[in-house]
């Protein structure tokens, strides 16, 4: 803090007596910035504005509107108390009162009378605590990132080769790896069916970028021809599914990265359908693995609206309809509320000319994974 | 009348605020600050209305604010008053409540003496 001369932290004093305000605030304003709310509205009122700025949370139980606990209750679902520390200060001394407010997240509590030195004192750890904690998160999400970085980009090259084979856009990989992040987003949060976590949804993102590696096995006459493909040479092509896991499950070393077998059941498995009439094994529903499921109706999505040797592109919406309507196979229909619910967000990720999955917000999230679980 | 001389004559304990405030002007201004809280006339007001709800935390406020500055004696009366309101209206109430505006009373009569010799000097 020392080091940045002028910057004050902000605090946010909450209490309904204006003379208790005026006393912690007599002790804190030489060296912070002081906001006062008369009660829990006004409070939340602030933080849903400030809560980024601000440093520390001082706070009355008792108060008209909306009380601590009620105050508190909201930073927990809202998930500001992970990054607001609250202290609370009150003559509610009762062991049950305390046990609560610990139990809703509070760092410290601080019972009436209070002694001048020692909430000066408590409020100067707890801020310079959760300011090292916030530099320690940000060292460890960098150093991920950067490691990250390193495989990402090999992978996109490598998927890269193969769609320039294909004389498909190259954009179709990074389509892939944004809709099936966006897919799995949405998924998680409306059932339990499928428990995964930030790092899954991160190795599965990842490995959908090699979803179609078979097709470098497959003879360039039939990848690139322009005409409907004959019976043979559509059973040609339908191995590119076999050809791109067998590649995976012979490699000489790191077969037992949790990568390289997501990548191969998402290889193996993306042309299956979830009423068992896909390729190559008529894999039915549940059997399917969800990875798989995503992968490929997001490469259904993508290969619909992006222009192709024989079609043009339809607009998100047609796109969108054709799935719904079952015109593109079938789907698990949990995935299809995804799409649904996740269109409008797809779209607006796609008007932008390059999609730029945001690498760095996946950090945030899987750091943040493993510090609260 | 100086800040000690104060304490006395309210029923406070000046000791223990200074060791808690740490510095005279501290104590002093708040002191001074006392008699602009408006939690009591909120107290009055709201029994008459019957509003226990906000009864019950213009007492705690008072008592809050007392313990703060170690006003001992309306300490004692306000955080009784406060238990008598926590679930709404008690029968102790009455009686805690003549209490509590008595120790407000001599509290606010020896804060405005303290305040008349300041003004003085």
């Amino acid at each position: 803090m020392s080091e940045n001369k002028g910057y004050k932290p902000s605090i946010l004093i909450t209490d309904d007596s204006e003379m208790n305000r005026e006393i912690l605030t007599d002790m804190l304003e030489d060296e912070y910035t002081i906001m006062e709310a008369e009660d829990g509205v006004q409070a939340i009122a602030i933080l849903e504005e400030h809560a980024e700025e601000i440093s520390l949370v001082l706070l009355d139980i008792v108060m008209p509107n909306m009380d601590g606990f009620g105050v508190l209750k909201v930073m927990n679902q809202k998930n500001w108390i992970e990054n607001v520390p609250v202290i609370m200060i009150s003559s509610e001394s009762s062991a049950s009162h305390i046990e609560r407010a610990y139990a809703l997240g509070i760092t410290d509590f601080i019972s009436r009378p209070f002694d001048a030195v020692i909430v000066h004192r408590r409020v100067v750890n707890t801020i310079l605590l959760y300011a090292k904690q916030k530099k320690l998160i940000e060292m460890v999400e960098q150093q991920i990132y950067e490691k990250e970085k390193q495989s990402d980009m090999m992978i996109n090259i490598l998927s890269h080769i193969v769609e320039f084979r294909n004389g498909e856009s190259s954009l179709h990989v990074l389509h892939i790896h944004t809709l099936t992040e966006l897919l799995l987003q949405h998924l998680i949060h409306f059932t339990d069916r499928y428990p995964l976590t930030q790092s899954e949804i991160n190795l599965i993102s990842t490995a959908s970028a090699l979803h179609d590696i078979g097709k470098i096995g497959i003879p360039g006459e039939i990848l690139n021809k322009p005409g409907r493909l004959t019976d043979e040479e559509f059973t040609i092509m339908k191995t590119h599914t076999t050809l791109g896991a067998d590649m995976l499950s012979e490699l000489p070393v790191y077969q037992d990265e949790p990568l390289v077998k997501m990548a191969h059941d998402i290889c193996r498995w993306h042309h299956e359908r979830y009423d068992g009439r896909g390729y190559p094994d008529r894999l039915k529903g549940d059997d399917i693995p969800i990875a798989a499921q995503i992968v490929a109706l997001a490469d259904v999505y993508d290969a619909l609206t992006s222009e192709r040797v024989y079609k043009k592109a339809f607009t998100h919406e047609v796109a969108v309809q054709m799935i719904m309507d079952g015109q593109c196979g079938t789907f698990n229909p949990l995935l299809l509320k995804c799409l649904a619910e996740a269109a409008d967000v797809i779209q607006k990720e796609f008007q932008t000319s390059v999609p730029v999955y945001d690498n760095q917000k996946t950090m945030k999230n899987i750091v943040k994974e493993m510090l609260y679980k | 009348m100086n800040l000690q001389a104060c304490y006395a004559a309210l029923g406070g304990n000046y000791d223990d605020v200074i060791g808690r405030l740490r510095t005279e002007r501290l104590v002093r201004k708040f002191v001074l600050k006392f008699l602009d809280d408006p939690s009591y006339s909120t107290l009055c007001s709201s029994l008459e209305a019957k509003d226990y709800d906000e009864a019950f935390r213009a007492a705690h406020t008072i008592k809050g604010v007392c313990q703060n500055l170690s006003f001992t004696k309306l300490y004692h009366s306000s955080h009784q008053l406060t238990e008598a309101l926590r679930n709404g209206w008690s029968p102790e109430v009455e009686g805690l409540f003549s209490q509590v505006t008595a120790d407000y009373q001599q509290t606010a009569d020896a804060i405005r003496a303290f305040q008349s010799e300041a003004e003085g000097q």
